[in-house]
């Protein structure tokens, strides 16, 4: 039996296979305060003394809210000598430009918690003055006075050579050994002091809540003989042990987002897909991400809490590329006071909920627009459902203020909600270079479907793809993840046959840190590596896969071409003539565990032909009311092919598909949606 | 028409997505920091005549050059008649409308839609080099605009979709380091082309009939926030005085004054009476002065999610001919900045006192140039740094002041990390920290300043800074004390000190001397003596004011 378990906001969902391999499905209420209890009670229904546990994988938000709460431990922070306020100058930008009252983040360490020392590493690794750590003593009394309960350690150029970080950490263990300390090099090594400070600091912050965590979920998970094979999803989109979670728990940052990307991947190198734009609608956001050549993007540009008018705080650590707005099945819509439509990114969240769960909001939302026009079926709600009291919320709330009919204030929500989630797919797409049409969407969560096809149709592309438990989808690809830890080193030198010797020399040394730092013997991973290239006197880099480890003339040559191909693509010039410099080495090593595979389905007991379980009546814009066929997903046989306009349902997610449109289920239990029809 | 409702919110949020979309297409495509990391540079859309109806900018103040640019184009040629399709018109005039100082360079793309004019797409970069007396054109040594580099008086670059050779031509044989300006050049017409491509998208979606009801809608819409945020704001006249601080080897400071006067309809800023025109580069033009006069006005209506045309359409400006803020052709621009900031500094100055949940006490005003050149000892590669530096702004009626923070004429700006000007240019910095000395005590205290040392391990390196705010320091407000002034002191390895300054232009530096750049922290808001015991001893214990400030400032005896 093979688990993995996703706390989401209001539901933890579980996927576990059988013995034969066959997946399955269950999700229970999400436990605030005690997640591990929400996970032991769904687990509970099917996990028995004579379960054999092959491997449980776990996302959790624990570490995204212990920030977001501000309910982390006390931290003390050590730098370089003259450099202790660099965490609170921060980089000075003002984002919210015309805001002459803009606050800038606070740092997570205040001021009379920073302690400087003594000592001075050059750009090259060069030890300039050597670590005085007479002082250590003193700073370690003083922590221990003021209450720190986690020392953050961030030196300048740390990244380059660690020595006076580890001889630090060495020292206060000496006198303090069970303080949690977390060093810069240990998160990421690479440059740009406040990034790397920060990303420290975060991640002693939620060390002490992360360690509780675990051990507390350790502990009950026991209870019902679940031991063994315990591993947690990293936002880079693959899993690492309980043991290395509570080191870097700043690595689980976007723990569960990024689950269902990376199964968006995997279902795209089975249906051979290689180029993906994964997309995720919940009750409150729609998240997206771009897959190229069959590979989540990740990325260390990554912040919490920034928007268009918020610094945030960066957080150096790899996090596979996702842009998230706030609109969802929840996002309430709204007439601002100068009479435009707004939607979002104001939710009902799951109570009060949209008017249709009868809860008591009467506020219109998405998901009530999708009910009115016929999107969504009445049976998809626990409760039953006052069509009157929907319509009641859209006449009052849009219709009234626009002078225009129910039917087209639901549609215009629509319209906009759709505008607004087109904004953020151009934004990882078009604006990144890419020509949608170039790829194939797959679309999940519980609002993913319902959308996903208008918007393909507006971004030209061909093919939509609903996967099989799109609605779990995350915790599916969770399911499918392998062991993967990112070593980033800054390495700056220039890109060619001079430095040939140099640049091997330092992936040889990433390599023999990442062996010594895997849990596991050699011969259970491999490898990738990446080289972070710019040209010379520019600043931007492009990331560049490379097929081996070893790099030759021959290869240098081979990326340095692909390299200016890459960049005219990112940034629309190249500049063939200019040197290449190398910036960082991004190492990737991945488990060769087995991970879970899609399976094909068995329909043969399904009686195809009594798929069409009812009619409805659909609004469709410019067309008005039309009565279109409800197919009954479950009944659904490969080979069966659907014309739109029609509907296709299961209990937890909804197709609308068009005019023209065309819809066949796989064997896999995939909805695969043609634009052009078939 | 009962069809377009909701079509018009979609075409305008496309509208503004546009705007957006052409900001981040320069970026992608610019080869220079000062562009894609420093992102000082905007692009945007007007309509027909030239208003503007949606802009991104990395700094404030391109906000109010934009359109004046595109209006200046449109009457230059024959009131757009003699605008073809597949033309795109250059122009960095500091002196008619857009204009600030010659590295600002803009270029304006008409928008062809069936054969009429339906918007303008522009945009305005600092380009790394336009020629001129100093590298990178940046200079406090000019007392003519000849010396500040190329002018580009508004001539067509692209003729009819060619590309007009001649200009091409003078522009890369006048530009330093011309491989970057004209890169950056072609990154501005391909922004350009982007926002005409994407408009002729949403006409061909929508039809060019609802497209131009959508901007008409959108303008009105701006002009009707503004009617109500006026409701809000103080009425009266409102004054201030100050000064530009000039180089003092030179002349200077030189007095500048305002009137404010805020009615429901209207809101007009009186300069007349500031000081002529002088021959330091620390002038503006009308136009500089109406692109930070505008910010000031933004800064404050408050939040506002739709900025256009329509929402400065009750500004006015008045001012002498020639003077200080409103100078003209050959008087020199270069840091322009100075007086365009330290004239919207002194709106906000007659205004704070009466709109305390906008404005706060005053701040370091100035961008804090900082100039250091000279060669890589790694590799004897020369090397030129510009960089702005960050200081304290004022403490507010609600709040302490912000420390570490770029100047009002800054915004999505970043400061140079450590890390990275050490690698890329071999250079040393020994400390970088907050600058408490001075912050303006008050019931809420003024932000912090910073102080930046580097030790020089290269001979022949030379520094230049230009610093506002040098002689006179960020006000107070409501009883709260003045901050404190930005300087640099070079502590040479003789022992000797030159400074502190405010201006410095290429002084060479030895091996072993250290530079201090230090700048200003925040006026303070409120009495001191009315600061919380709780918010005094927090800063006993964090340091950022002394035991002795403590007690002699804020009356606070317990330490």
């Amino acid at each position: 039996m093979k688990i993995a378990t996703d706390i989401g906001g209001t539901f933890t969902d579980l996927v576990f296979t059988d013995e034969k391999g066959n997946l399955h499905f269950d999700k229970g209420h999400t436990t605030p305060g005690h997640f591990e209890d929400g996970i032991l009670n769904v687990l509970e229904r099917h996990v028995t003394e004579d379960s054999l546990i092959e491997s449980f994988i776990h996302g959790s938000t624990v570490i995204i809210n212990t920030l977001t709460e501000r309910k982390g431990g006390v931290v003390g922070l050590i730098t370089t000598k003259g450099f202790r306020d660099v965490i609170e100058i921060a980089r000075g930008n003002r984002p919210d430009l015309y805001n002459f009252k803009y606050k800038k983040p606070e740092p997570f360490v205040e001021r009379y918690l920073r302690q400087e020392i003594d000592e001075r590493i050059d750009f090259k690794g060069n030890i300039m003055k050597a670590l005085n750590t007479e002082e250590v003593d003193e700073i370690v009394h003083k922590f221990k006075e003021l209450g720190v309960e986690a020392i953050a350690i961030s030196l300048i150029h740390g990244y380059k050579n660690p020595i006076h970080e580890q001889q630090l950490k060495e020292a206060i263990l000496k006198i303090w050994p069970e303080v949690y300390i977390t060093l810069s090099s240990e998160t990421i090594k690479e440059y740009r002091e406040y990034e790397r400070t920060n990303t420290t600091v975060l991640n002693s912050y939620v060390k002490p809540i992360a360690h509780a965590y675990l051990k507390s979920l350790k502990e009950k998970l026991s209870t019902i003989g679940i031991t063994d094979h315990l591993k947690i999803m990293q936002s880079n989109g693959g899993t690492t042990s309980f043991d290395k979670a509570m080191e870097l728990p700043i690595n689980l940052v976007e723990s569960g987002p990024v689950a269902g990307m990376f199964g968006a991947a995997k279902l795209g190198q089975l249906l051979n897909e290689s180029n993906i734009i994964a997309f995720d609608v919940g009750g409150t956001t729609a998240k997206c991400s771009l897959i190229t050549d069959g590979k989540v993007n990740v990325t260390t540009d990554y912040y919490i809490e920034r928007n268009e008018k918020f610094a945030g705080y960066p957080i150096k650590t790899p996090v596979v590329d996702i842009v998230e707005i706030g609109n969802g099945g929840g996002s309430i819509a709204r007439v601002d006071q100068f009479g435009s439509l707004k939607v979002g990114p104001d939710s009902a969240g799951a109570n009060p909920g949209p008017v249709a769960y009868g809860l008591g909001n009467t506020q219109p939302t998405i998901t009530d627009a999708n009910v009115y026009l016929g999107r969504l079926s009445l049976e998809n709600f626990d409760n039953p459902v006052s069509i009157n009291k929907v319509e009641e919320a859209l006449v009052e709330a849009i219709a009234k203020p626009f002078h225009v009919s129910a039917e087209e204030a639901a549609q215009g929500i629509l319209d906009i909600a759709n505008s607004n989630m087109l904004n953020a797919l151009k934004l990882i797409s078009i604006r990144k270079g890419y020509d949608p049409e170039d790829f194939t969407m797959v679309a999940f969560g519980g609002g993913g479907p319902l959308h996903a096809i208008n918007l393909a149709e507006e971004l030209g592309m061909k093919k939509v793809i609903i996967p099989y438990g799109s609605s779990v989808f995350s915790a599916l690809g969770m399911m499918m993840t392998e062991y993967r830890q990112d070593y980033i080193q800054t390495s700056l030198m220039g890109f060619d046959h001079h430095h040939l010797a140099a640049i091997q020399e330092n992936i040889d040394q990433v390599i023999a840190n990442a062996y010594a730092d895997a849990p596991l013997s050699k011969d259970h991973y491999y490898f990738e590596i990446n080289y972070d290239l710019r040209y010379k006197g520019q600043e931007h880099a492009v990331k560049l896969n490379a097929s081996t480890i070893t790099l030759d003339e021959e290869g240098l040559l081979e990326l340095a071409e692909a390299f200016h191909i890459k960049h005219k693509q990112e940034f629309s010039f190249d500049l063939p003539a200019t040197p290449i410099e190398l910036v960082n080495l991004h190492l990737t090593i991945y488990g060769k565990d087995e991970a879970v595979q899609f399976k094909e389905l068995d329909f043969s007991s399904i009686d195809g032909s009594t798929c069409v379980k009812a009619q409805r009546n659909l609004y469709v814009k410019g067309t008005g009311w039309v009565e279109v066929n409800v197919y009954d997903q479950q009944k659904l046989v490969p080979g069966y092919v659907i014309t739109g306009p029609a509907i296709v349902e299961n209990p937890t997610s909804t197709v609308v598909i068009n005019d023209k449109q065309s819809i066949e289920i796989d064997k896999y239990g995939n909805l695969i949606v043609e634009m052009e029809g078939k | 028409m009962k069809k377009d409702v909701f079509a018009v919110e979609i075409i305008q949020d496309s509208l503004l997505a546009i705007g957006d979309e052409m900001f981040v297409a320069l970026a992608r495509s610019s080869m220079s920091p000062v562009i894609y990391e420093v992102l000082d540079y905007a692009c945007g859309l007007t309509d027909a005549k030239g208003n503007l109806i949606s802009q991104g900018n990395g700094v404030t103040s391109f906000i109010g050059m934009l359109s004046p640019m595109v209006q200046r184009v449109i009457e230059k040629f024959d009131n757009g008649k003699k605008l073809h399709e597949g033309d795109v018109i250059i122009i960095n005039d500091p002196y008619v409308g857009g204009g600030s100082h010659l590295s600002d360079v803009g270029l304006v793309l008409p928008i062809f839609y069936n054969g009429e004019i339906i918007a303008y797409s522009a945009n305005k970069a600092h380009w790394t080099e336009v020629g001129g007396m100093d590298p990178g054109s940046f200079t406090s040594n000019s007392n003519e605009i000849y010396q500040e580099g190329l002018q580009l008086p508004g001539v067509k670059l692209y003729h009819q979709g060619e590309l007009n050779d001649a200009v091409y031509e003078i522009i890369s044989t006048n530009v330093r380091l011309s491989e970057l300006s004209i890169g950056d050049m072609f990154a501005q017409v391909a922004a350009l082309k982007t926002g005409e491509k994407r408009i002729a998208e949403l006409c061909q979606k929508f039809g060019a009939e609802s497209v131009k009801l959508s901007i008409q809608k959108l303008l009105d819409k701006g002009e009707k926030i503004v009617e109500h945020e006026l409701q809000h704001l103080p009425k009266g006249e409102f004054y201030a005085e100050d000064f530009i601080e000039g180089d003092p080897l030179k002349g200077g400071p030189y007095p500048i004054k305002v009137k404010v006067t805020i009615s429901d309809e209207e809101f007009i800023c009186d300069f007349r009476g500031s000081h002529p025109a002088v021959n330091v580069p620390m002038n503006c033009s009308q136009f500089g002065l109406m692109a930070s006069v505008r910010v000031m006005f933004l800064a404050l209506l408050g939040d506002i999610d739709v900025i256009n045309e329509g929402v400065f359409k009750r500004l006015t400006i008045i001012t002498d001919d020639n003077s200080i803020v409103s100078a003209k052709r050959p008087h020199p621009v270069s840091m322009n900045f100075e007086a365009r900031i330290g004239a919207a500094d002194l709106i906000w100055k007659a205004l704070a006192p009466h709109l305390p949940e906008r404005l706060s006490a005053g701040h370091l005003q100035s961008v804090c140039t900082f100039i250091l050149t000279g060669k890589n000892p790694e590799n004897d590669e020369s090397f030129l740094i510009v960089e702005p530096s960050v200081g304290g702004w004022g403490a507010a009626n609600d709040e302490d002041g912000q420390s570490g923070q770029y100047c009002m004429g800054d915004g999505e700006t970043y400061n140079l990390p450590v890390e990275i000007a050490e690698t890329k240019y071999g250079i040393q910095i020994d400390e970088y920290s907050l600058n408490c000395d001075g912050a303006g005590a008050g019931q809420f205290r003024g932000g912090l300043g910073v102080r930046r040392v580097y030790t020089v391990n290269h001979n022949g390196q030379k520094v230049s800074v230009n610093l506002g705010r040098h002689q006179f320091a960020p006000f107070g407000l409501n009883g709260g004390g003045e901050g404190s002034h930005n300087y640099l002191i070079i502590h040479k390895k003789d022992g000797t000190k030159i400074g502190p300054v405010g201006v410095l232009a290429n002084y060479e530096l030895q091996k072993g001397d250290r530079i201090e750049l230090v700048t200003a922290t925040g006026g303070g808001y409120g009495h001191p003596h009315e600061r919380s015991t709780e918010a005094i001893e927090r800063d006993l214990l964090n340091e950022y004011i002394s035991v002795e400030v403590a007690k002699q400032q804020y009356g606070y005896h317990n330490a």
